[in-house]
């Protein structure tokens, strides 16, 4: 536990030297604002561009707040995605294929320690940044379009959240035993994977993890939320985390060394 | 009391091919070991192992009697070959992390942190980047990193190999400083390193144990009279090398790239009295006649098969 918290503490420390701590934070809340600015002042932009059909403009009305921050968090999916998988993808592999892994290693430091620290560092950021990005969605779209339902905002995000702490932890499984750019990509290639076979299968597959950006969306979209429909894409995404997070701890066990 | 270290039948099996292949030896308190043997020996691998970095295919390593375990991790000082830092952090901070892992408190942490960096001669880069240190100091580093929790035993990896002459020498004075407090285990593939700071010497070949023994029974051992012998280019002197070749008193004899004999012999007296004999009423132009031991280098070339 002791040994956890220090070197969650050099995670911490590395991330913000290396401005990942400022970055990323900074991504998701631009991805996070720009849906509201731009839905508001879409007649504007449209009118800017020329050329509309008369009768367009007219036409166009306001989407409501819940709908614009639905929007929101589904930006994430695919640049946030990729913004958090590329910042983990070196987590493991970079230690070890740096040599910085052998040295602290040889210390009491357990793998499974070493994985928790790293697992914890990652889940602060993603938690900073959608917490942020998703912060500053809703201020905009208070501020520009309507009264927002903050308690379904709040579950619409954490119900996001853990469908990208999903693909984080996959990124943290393959980093334990790949290279960085092949464990980037199979990660992705593993949560889009998941994410279109869903959308293929969606009646099969609707209490796997892939579910929950649709169910984060529901959360927001339907005002009345009576139906338990998150109770088993919730446990399965945590049950990815935790079998992803054990798989890291193992695989580092027994990747301490550069691969040759 | 059992010994400090006691390693036996240890074998590492890469993709079929063994790197390790069955060593085995005891290792009291106290003591510095050599760990000499050319490239590809097997020696970093051994100290992984013992490092309890990689698990060894086959074999057993026990310190003080117990099978290696996270409270053995407390007791280890390691430094590898290339050690590597994390080179956004202060050499002081990369201290301070290594000995709170080894379960140290802060308060005892930032004392020895100090004290250690400042025996390595760091003191003043101790506030700067890890990243804009040279080479002697990011090996003078390691060197801290790896005592700095006041390990039972130090475990380094050819710790002098890539310095520079100036921080071989100061390398070298430090090991044999920390060689009088604390039992060392160090690699090395350059024999005069061992001699000068080891008390114990374990030559490895290919995998396996050449020769082990402490520096003065080695040296007895191999206690061997040798002769050597230089002549000037001359036909008749020649031949007559290669006639001396052949008596009953050598045991071996060997052509050194600079034209000289290396005569292995059993009784020196005689061979001396013999050889200078026989040069005198041939009138054969020496240039050098050398009586003497056979050198640790040729030990070690001995022991290796080289």
């Amino acid at each position: 536990m002791r040994n956890t918290w220090i070197f969650y503490r050099k995670e911490m420390l590395e991330m913000l030297r290396g401005y990942k701590l400022l970055w990323i934070p900074v991504v998701f809340m631009i991805l996070g604002i720009m849906q509201p600015i731009s839905a508001y002042y879409m007649p504007e932009i449209l009118k800017m561009s020329g050329d509309v059909p008369p009768g367009l403009l007219e036409s166009y009305t306001l989407p409501g707040a819940a709908e614009v921050m639905a929007k929101s968090l589904g930006q994430y999916g695919v640049i946030g995605l990729l913004v958090l998988a590329l910042s983990a993808m070196n987590s493991f592999a970079g230690e070890r294929e740096g040599g910085t892994a052998e040295l602290v290693l040889a210390r009491p430091l357990t793998p499974l320690a070493a994985a928790s620290a790293k697992w914890l560092a990652q889940l602060t950021l993603l938690v900073l940044s959608l917490g942020l990005g998703a912060a500053g969605a809703g201020y905009y779209i208070t501020l520009l379009i309507g009264p927002l339902p903050w308690s379904a905002a709040v579950s619409a995000s954490a119900l996001y959240g853990l469908w990208l702490m999903c693909a984080v932890s996959l990124t943290l499984l393959f980093s334990a035993c790949l290279r960085a750019p092949a464990a980037a990509f199979l990660s992705l290639a593993a949560a889009g994977g998941l994410a279109l076979l869903h959308t293929l299968l969606p009646r099969p597959l609707r209490w796997s993890p892939a579910a929950l950006p649709k169910l984060s969306a529901e959360a927001l979209l339907r005002q009345e939320y009576t139906s338990y429909a998150w109770v088993f894409p919730v446990l399965s995404g945590i049950a990815l985390i935790v079998l992803c997070f054990l798989g890291a701890s193992l695989l580092f066990d027994r990747n301490k060394l550069p691969r040759f | 009391m059992p010994p400090l270290l006691q390693v036996s039948g240890l074998y590492k099996v890469f993709h079929g091919q063994s790197s390790v292949d069955g060593i085995s030896f005891d290792m009291e308190q106290g003591r510095c070991v050599a760990l000499l043997g050319p490239n590809g020996a097997g020696k970093t691998t051994t100290l992984r192992m013992l490092a309890g970095l990689m698990n060894p295919s086959r074999g057993r390593i026990l310190f003080e009697g117990n099978p290696i375990g996270d409270n053995y991790r407390r007791q280890i000082g390691y430094l590898p070959q290339a050690p590597a830092f994390y080179n956004w952090m202060t050499g002081e901070e990369y201290i301070l992390l290594a000995s709170r892992l080894s379960g140290m408190g802060g308060k005892a942490a930032a004392g020895h942190a100090a004290a250690v960096l400042e025996r390595m001669g760091l003191q003043d880069a101790a506030r700067r980047r890890i990243g804009g240190y040279s080479g002697g100091m990011k090996q003078r580093l390691g060197l801290a990193q790896a005592l700095v929790h006041s390990p039972r035993l130090l475990l380094l990896d050819e710790p002098v190999s890539a310095l520079d002459p100036i921080g071989r020498r100061e390398m070298m004075e430090l090991l044999r400083d920390i060689g009088k407090e604390t039992s060392v285990i160090f690699s090395t593939h350059v024999l005069h390193d061992a001699e000068e700071v080891c008390d114990d010497i374990i030559m490895m070949n290919k995998g396996r144990i050449a020769e082990h023994g402490t520096l003065t029974s080695l040296r007895a051992k191999y206690n061997r009279p040798v002769i050597i012998l230089r002549v000037e280019e001359a036909e008749e002197a020649r031949l007559w090398l290669e006639t001396l070749q052949t008596r009953s008193f050598i045991l071996e004899s060997r052509l050194e790239a600079d034209g000289s004999l290396l005569l292995k012999v059993d009784d020196i007296a005689s061979a001396r009295s013999v050889i200078l004999r026989e040069a005198a009423e041939r009138a054969i132009p020496l240039l050098r006649f050398e009586a003497g031991t056979l050198s640790l280098e040729d030990v070690f070339m001995e022991a290796v098969g080289g």
